[in-house]
């Protein structure tokens, strides 16, 4: 096939309503994973999105177990695990990273053996692991749309202080900053936003969409504050891209997308590197 | 003036006061039934031996460390147990820490961390006063000699320029109270020459009151209004000149304690 011809079926395919919501969807799962991302990355909280968008398995087959949607168990046990890696965190002395995969390896274990004892369901794992984003619902987009706007509303108006507490967090306690709550808010956000793209992209690459637009991101900029545009920005790049390619060489979306992502990651390596030299 | 109108003014330029201060760190005693007050364009230093309390008692002071016993107020206002207090007052202090820890992979500017010294925290959008900030923060690095490097990435700067561009962090609004947590160590003489000039400007043309921890007992003497010699518990606490006899520092720091004069500053001082 020509590449006119190519080019006029995917236009002809973005004709769809369900390509036209992936697409959408997409854009605003990737807008909220870059910007959540930036933050994410700098507190070296990267584990922690991994190891929920891998625990929140247990969360969907909780759901699946109980007969309803599994997008109306996945948002609060997303929120319960937030809450329970806080409560490990300020009420134990192990380290981080530890506790992170003992939670997530237990959950994953135990959602697992709870999936093994739905018939009916065996055989849609690979929905729950790599997500579908051509499968988005106008309420999928609404709930993405009202979370990208929380989130920018909360980033842009606590913007000095959160950058404060990830400086350094003695000084924004001596400021007068309730810290504990400011970590509060932003995990939980951040639990919400990984809840809301797992059902696009799975618990498997879930955490590709808020650590590599903001790894990219940060080999760009030398700046807070432009570390987190370049980040929402790369995050909507990338998923748009992605999709469009994913069309194009009929991939699924979800890998695409990520590779994608590493593919822009690697050109900011390589315009780092440039820059490194021209300085 | 009558014996009343004294101590209503010693009240009015009265900073900070803190009253039988008591504070647990990891359920071990740190310091115990602390007192001592500061008045407005005074410098006081705290001496101390290592593990005395010294940075325990300025954590507690701002809230960083809850306390157990006693009663802070800062510009008459109550510190509370928890370390809240009235944000406008809170806004009136600065502090520059011991160990400026933070990750070297953190993309942040000179100008942003100064910045940050300026903004008041809270809810409120980025762009906000954006040329008053802007001309604050001008002024501040300009002052610490630190204009310069105001692009440049904070991992990028030396241990000196660290330091001048946190002092530059404080200095970026008006305060009434600036904490030092041994600020000068890590500075070259020359930088330390212009570092105690900038905290006897703030003191004088400002009247800022100055807390500060040091281990430099020289520059206590030469530089300071008072000192107060702490560990665990205050062992004696006035004017350098009355306060740090042998007998006091031997009772502070250990009674096989021997003075470190500067050979240097001796030689100039007799020269």
């Amino acid at each position: 096939m020509t590449f006119d011809a190519e080019l006029t079926r995917v236009i002809e395919l973005f004709q769809f309503p369900f390509m036209q919501r992936a697409l959408l969807g997409g854009l605003l799962i990737g807008l909220m994973g870059g910007l959540l991302g930036s933050l994410t990355v700098l507190r070296q909280l990267a584990f922690f999105s991994n190891a929920l968008g891998h625990s929140a398995l247990l969360g969907l087959s909780l759901g699946i177990l109980l007969g309803i949607n599994p997008s109306w168990t996945l948002l609060p046990f997303a929120v319960l695990f937030a809450l329970a890696v806080i409560y490990l965190f300020e009420h134990t002395k192990l380290w981080t990273d530890a506790l992170l995969n003992m939670m997530h390896s237990s959950f994953l274990a135990i959602a697992i053996i709870l999936l093994t004892q739905v018939e009916d369901y065996k055989g849609g794992i690979n929905n729950l692991l790599f997500g579908d984003i051509l499968a988005i619902q106008p309420s999928d987009l609404i709930l993405s749309g009202v979370l990208l706007v929380i989130a920018t509303v909360f980033i842009t108006l606590t913007l000095r202080t959160q950058m404060l507490v990830t400086l350094n967090e003695s000084m924004a306690i001596a400021r007068g900053v309730d810290v504990a709550a400011q970590r509060h808010a932003f995990i939980i956000l951040l639990a919400l936003v990984v809840g809301v793209a797992i059902k696009a992209i799975g618990v498997m690459l879930v955490s590709a969409f808020i650590v590599i637009p903001a790894c990219a991101a940060r080999l760009l900029s030398g700046n807070f504050t432009l570390h987190i545009l370049y980040s929402t920005g790369l995050g909507a790049l990338s998923a748009v891209l992605g999709i469009v390619l994913s069309a194009f060489f009929d991939l699924p979306s979800g890998p695409t997308i990520v590779v994608t992502q590493l593919a822009i990651f690697l050109g900011a390596v390589g315009v780092s590197k440039l820059a490194a030299n021209v300085a | 003036m009558s014996c009343c109108a004294v101590h209503e003014r010693a009240l009015q330029d009265e900073v900070l006061k803190v009253t039988g201060l008591t504070v647990y760190r990891e359920r071990q005693l740190a310091i115990e039934n602390v007192s001592f007050s500061l008045l407005k364009g005074t410098d006081t230093a705290i001496v101390g031996p290592n593990g005395a309390g010294k940075s325990t008692l300025i954590q507690a002071l701002l809230g960083i460390l809850p306390r157990q016993t006693g009663e802070i107020q800062v510009l008459g206002q109550p510190v509370s147990k928890q370390g809240k207090l009235d944000t406008r007052v809170r806004e009136q202090i600065a502090y520059l820490p011991q160990s400026f820890l933070f990750d070297r992979l953190l993309p942040m500017t000179v100008q942003e961390l100064v910045g940050l010294g300026w903004d008041r925290l809270g809810w409120q959008l980025p762009w906000q006063s954006h040329n008053a900030r802007q001309r604050a923060i001008r002024e501040a690095l300009s002052r610490v000699d630190a204009w310069h490097l105001r692009h440049q990435s904070l991992s990028g700067l030396s241990g000196g320029e660290t330091k001048r561009v946190l002092l530059a962090y404080c200095l970026v609004r008006p305060r009434k109270l600036l904490i030092l947590d041994e600020a000068p160590a890590g500075l070259d003489v020359r930088s330390e020459g212009a570092f105690y000039q900038l905290l006897k400007e703030l003191k004088q043309e400002n009247g800022w009151a100055i807390l500060q921890i040091s281990h430099d007992i020289d520059m206590v003497r030469q530089s300071c209004d008072r000192v107060i010699c702490l560990n665990q518990t205050i062992h004696c606490q006035g004017t350098p000149q009355v306060t740090l006899t042998a007998e006091n520092l031997s009772l502070t720091y250990g009674s096989d304690f021997v003075p470190y004069r500067h050979s240097c500053r001796d030689k100039q001082g007799k020269g």
